[in-house]
């Protein structure tokens, strides 16, 4: 039986207080509490860890929770197919663990491993650095359970990486953020854990100089599995990181320090501290702004988002240079001047369908700005799949971009 | 409501079907792109399985977005349904139109609009031939990832409503993996720009559930792919062994050891043969044999293939070569793409079947369909993306030979049903299109096939679109959800409610 209480205050979302909170154990009890929450007509949200409930408006209406944390299981594990069954509630960290032994991992980094769940990290298309050379978890995704609104499980995808049965539900849920239907287990394709890793770092580095460099590395065909330059007050350190094979690494940074003479090697302790510093600087502050953009506009969303982390206390900017992606980090001090400046940096990053999200953002902020911009072109059709699968409206409703 | 097929019911809609709409469509495209002259329709009857053809009514080919939506809108008014097609070359029956249909080429919109090799990008109309994309970059030195085999002669509109893998997935994932937008003509005539060349757009990511949707949510007008440097290094060789127990164990273990082949073919005795006899290579009569790629920087790409040699040889290789030069590379990976057509030589007509297993069950698998085959008294040749589990079996048989067919079809299906059982999929690159519809019920269940299809009655409420294709059922849309139907354990009264 899925336990139910009385919701407490870490069951809020967004400042919204539910009447009930669940705890599903196994498949079958998240089943049945969905089916409960149909009889009952109740709007729910699902937590995981609760590390990026922010991402998104507030529900319009919220009822109960469903939190996934009992759900947490490895249910299968097939090393040499290199597939990995779990339940949602389960960490990435703990996944992780349990998949070193066997000298693989899930090649996702996204902050917070401890506590982000998986089915979070796809509801919340959550990632890491790594994403540079292994994609997003619509890349990793092979398989999925939901349920939906109506309490039906439904499986899309499979146990196998290469599958073209049937529409393609699993990638369809990333980024879902809960709204079309509960993610209860995940098939994930794996990746070996890599036997070396080398980063090499460059600092002082202006903008162009980021692109420029990271340009020279990507035309000299290395192929890195990260690469990401932080903020150092008006310039940027490019950290690019190799993984593979020893002689691989090897030769791929020396050939990278050869590039350009400013170039600084780091391995091991060094190494960590560098990209534990990228986590930290992307998470600091209550605001926290990810654009979107083709990446050779590097430059100009640089121009564009510098004024927003100048209205922020302490704002520094993360950017990922081959995947045309910057994180804004820091704390709210003067909401309306950054609601401006992110209208105006939404503006400019229109062309080429660049976007601007509020990840995070306090109440404040959002009063002045919406988390996540314009409505996008395709809106009709997301309302339509959101009737579709959530004909009443009940799951998260009014957190997604367009107010669905 | 009864499970009329949504074809049967949009052509009864129709009426008088797609040659009633024959003028205001010639209006719209010209009349030299309506085809309604019987002689000229046979070939849009099948796509590449040519048997169960159905002919169309018309074919409209139209030469842009504008017109495609004008197209849409009529057939949309005169209930018509519409079938896609891009080269033809689909195996599963996914382009086989059904009765009344008009057929909506996109053979004429063959333009590579716009290359942004800064961004690493290409924006091209559906009926570019895959090829043509890397063509038209090689010399900046970027090239199109998703190879299929048909690279040649598919268009990427095919390639995104399948889909569609080849040899080189394994490392650098299937067409969906390289989509970066797309613009799409819905069922009521409105053009949606999915996607964009920046990552993330926010909103569901509707470009996912659109690859890989066999036409059934829209007409492709316009795709943005991404484009990859090429790889500085590619090491090749190729490996035989007694059989193809020893071929997959060497699989296994190359994987085992952490590496990450671009490519790993495996062929086994039947096909060598036929690849030997219409190519002439000199390869070896062995029981079967593998092809590896290895890409990426130099000193890992040599360091990957020397131990993946060495593996091979341990899991019992009688044989490795390593081809002195590009040319050599290209003659190796001739006779591999080639295999299927190469069938031919050695057998009057084969079935080309398409299903995946997980790649440690590749030698017991193999063995199944081995003894199946035996039993059906036919031959199967075997030829396939070993790294991935995507199995292609090649049914041999004579249609001359009474019932012979009858048994290949039967024999193809058993080794469908023997890809679920093992915990697979009947389609890893062609799709379930016309053919495989019927086997969706038993890799999926009826919740299953409900949620996919309420995806496509989000684009498709009118089912104007290749109806009847990939569901075995077909759902109409619109249906309401009915009111809170009680779990039967709650009638039992034996759960409770909070
Ligand atoms: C301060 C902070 C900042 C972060 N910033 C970013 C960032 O900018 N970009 C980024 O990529 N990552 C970011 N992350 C990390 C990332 O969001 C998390 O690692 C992960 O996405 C959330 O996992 P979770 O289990 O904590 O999910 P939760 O935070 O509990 O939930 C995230 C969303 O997914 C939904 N959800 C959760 N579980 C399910 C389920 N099983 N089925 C359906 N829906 C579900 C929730 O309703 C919610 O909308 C941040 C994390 C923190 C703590
Ligand atoms: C010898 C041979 C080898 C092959 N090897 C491979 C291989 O290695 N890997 C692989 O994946 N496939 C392979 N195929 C199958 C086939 O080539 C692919 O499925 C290909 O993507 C089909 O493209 P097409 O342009 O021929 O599409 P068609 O056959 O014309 O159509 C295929 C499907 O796409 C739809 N469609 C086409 N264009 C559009 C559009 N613009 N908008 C919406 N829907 C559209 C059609 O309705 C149909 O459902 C092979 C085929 C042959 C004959």
């Amino acid at each position: 039986m899925s336990a139910v209480r009385a919701a407490a205050d870490g069951d809020a979302v967004l400042g919204l207080t539910p009447r009930v909170a669940l705890e599903p154990g196994s498949l079958d009890e998240a089943a049945d509490a969905m089916r409960a929450l149909a009889r009952d007509r109740a709007a729910v949200t699902f937590i995981g860890g609760g590390t990026d409930l922010e991402l998104g408006a507030p529900p319009a209406r919220l009822d109960a929770v469903l939190h996934t944390r009992r759900l947490d299981r490895v249910k299968e594990h097939a090393p040499a197919d290199q597939i990995v069954a779990v339940e949602a509630g389960l960490t990435i960290a703990a996944l992780q663990r349990h998949l070193a032994p066997h000298g693989q991992r899930l090649a996702l980094d996204p902050p917070h491993p401890e506590r982000a769940t998986v089915g979070g990290v796809v509801a919340a298309n959550a990632f890491g650095p790594r994403r540079t050379r292994f994609g997003t978890v619509r890349d990793l995704v092979v398989g999925v359970t939901l349920v939906r609104a109506d309490g039906v499980v439904a499986r899309g995808g499979g146990k196998v990486v290469k599958n073209v049965a049937g529409f393609d539900l699993p990638r369809l849920l990333c980024g879902s953020l809960g709204s079309l239907a509960l993610v209860a287990e995940v098939v994930f394709r794996l990746h070996p854990l890599p036997e070396a890793s080398a980063t090499v770092a460059v600092p002082g580095l202006t903008p162009a100089e980021v692109r420029a460099l990271a340009r020279a590395a990507l035309d000299a065909r290395l192929d890195p599995v990260a690469m990401a330059a932080l903020q150092e007050g008006d310039r940027f350190r490019l950290a690019i990181r190799f993984e593979g094979f020893g002689p691989g690494v090897r030769e791929q940074a020396e050939r990278l320090l050869a590039l350009d003479p400013r170039c600084e090697a780091l391995a091991g302790a060094d190494e960590a501290a560098l990209w534990a510093r990228h986590d930290a600087l992307r998470l600091a502050g209550d605001v926290r702004a990810k654009a979107a953009f083709p990446p050779a506009s590097l430059e100009g969303a640089v121009r564009t988002l510098e004024p927003l982390a100048a209205t922020l206390t302490a704002g520094a900017l993360v950017l990922h240079p081959a995947l045309g992606i910057a994180f804004v980090a820091g704390a709210l001090s003067r909401a309306e001047a950054t609601g401006s400046a992110v209208a105006a940096a939404r503006v400019a990053l229109r062309p080429g369908n660049g976007s601007l999200v509020l990840a995070a953002a306090p109440a404040a902020l959002r009063a002045v700005a919406d988390p996540w911009g314009d409505p996008p072109p395709a809106v009709e059709v997301m309302r339509r799949l959101k009737r579709e699968l959530d004909p009443d409206g009940r799951l998260a409703p009014g957190r997604l971009a367009g107010g669905i | 409501m009864t499970a009329r097929s949504a074809a049967g019911e949009a052509a009864q809609r129709g009426g008088a079907g797609a040659r009633a709409v024959a003028r205001k469509l010639a209006a719209i495209v010209g009349p030299r792109n309506v085809v309604v002259d019987p002689a000229e329709l046979l070939v849009y009857e099948c796509d590449g399985l040519t048997h169960g053809r159905v002919r169309p009514d018309l074919v409209v080919l139209p030469g842009s977005t504008e017109e495609v939506a004008a197209v849409v809108r009529v057939a949309r008014d005169a209930s018509v349904p519409l079938v896609p097609r891009g080269a033809g070359t689909g195996l599963s029956g996914g382009a086989r139109p059904v009765p009344g249909c008009a057929v909506l080429s996109l053979s004429r919109m063959r333009r590579i609009l716009e290359l942004d090799l800064e961004n690493g990008w290409a924006r091209v109309e559906p009926g570019v031939i895959n090829l043509d994309v890397t063509r038209a970059v090689a010399g900046a030195g970027f090239y199109y990832a998703p190879d299929p085999s048909s690279q040649s002669v598919c268009s990427i509109g095919g390639n995104v409503a399948e889909n569609s893998g080849g040899a080189h997935c394994l490392k650098y994932g299937f067409t969906t993996n390289h989509v970066l937008a797309a613009r799409v003509v819905l069922s009521d005539g409105a053009v949606v720009d999915l996607g964009g060349p920046a990552p993330d757009a926010p909103g569901y990511d509707l470009l996912a559930a659109l690859v890989g949707s066999e036409g059934m949510l829209g007409v492709v007008t316009e795709v943005t792919v991404r484009l990859l440097r090429k790889p500085e290094t590619t090491r090749t060789f190729f490996a035989t062994f007694p059989s193809t127990d020893e071929a997959g164990a060497a699989v296994s273990g190359i994987i085992a050891a952490g590496i990450l082949p671009a490519a790993i073919e495996m062929m086994d005795r039947l096909a060598i043969v036929a690849a030997k006899a219409a190519t002439g290579l000199d390869w070896p009569d062995v029981g079967a044999a593998l092809l590896m790629d290895a890409d990426g920087p130099r000193a890992e790409v040599e360091h990957v293939s020397a131990r993946a040699i060495e593996i091979a040889r341990a899991a019992g290789a009688l044989e490795i070569r390593v081809p002195r030069d590009e040319a050599e590379r290209q003659l190796m990976w001739k006779g591999r793409k080639s295999a299927f057509a190469a069938v031919g030589r050695i057998s009057p007509s084969y079935l080309v079947e398409d299903g995946v297993i997980p790649r440690s069950e590749i030698a017991r698998v193999l063995r199944d369909i081995g003894r199946l085959a035996e039993e059906a008294g036919l031959r199967v040749a075997n030829v396939f993306h070993a790294g991935d589990g995507n199995l292609h079996p090649l049914v041999l048989y004579d249609a001359r030979v009474p019932g012979e067919e009858e048994r290949a079809a039967r024999l193809g299906g058993e080794i469908l049903r023997l890809c679920i059982r093992y915990g697979g999929s009947i389609t890893g690159e062609h799709g379930v299109g016309a053919e495989k519809a019927a086997y969706m019920a038993e890799q999926f269940g009826p919740d299953d096939l409900d949620t996919m299809q309420r995806v496509r009655c989000a684009f498709d409420g009118a089912a104007l679109m290749n109806p009847g294709k990939v569901f075995p059922t077909p759902r109409l849309c619109g249906e309401k959800p009915g009111p809170y139907r009680p779990h039967p354990a709650e009638v039992a009264g034996l759960a409770e409610r909070w």
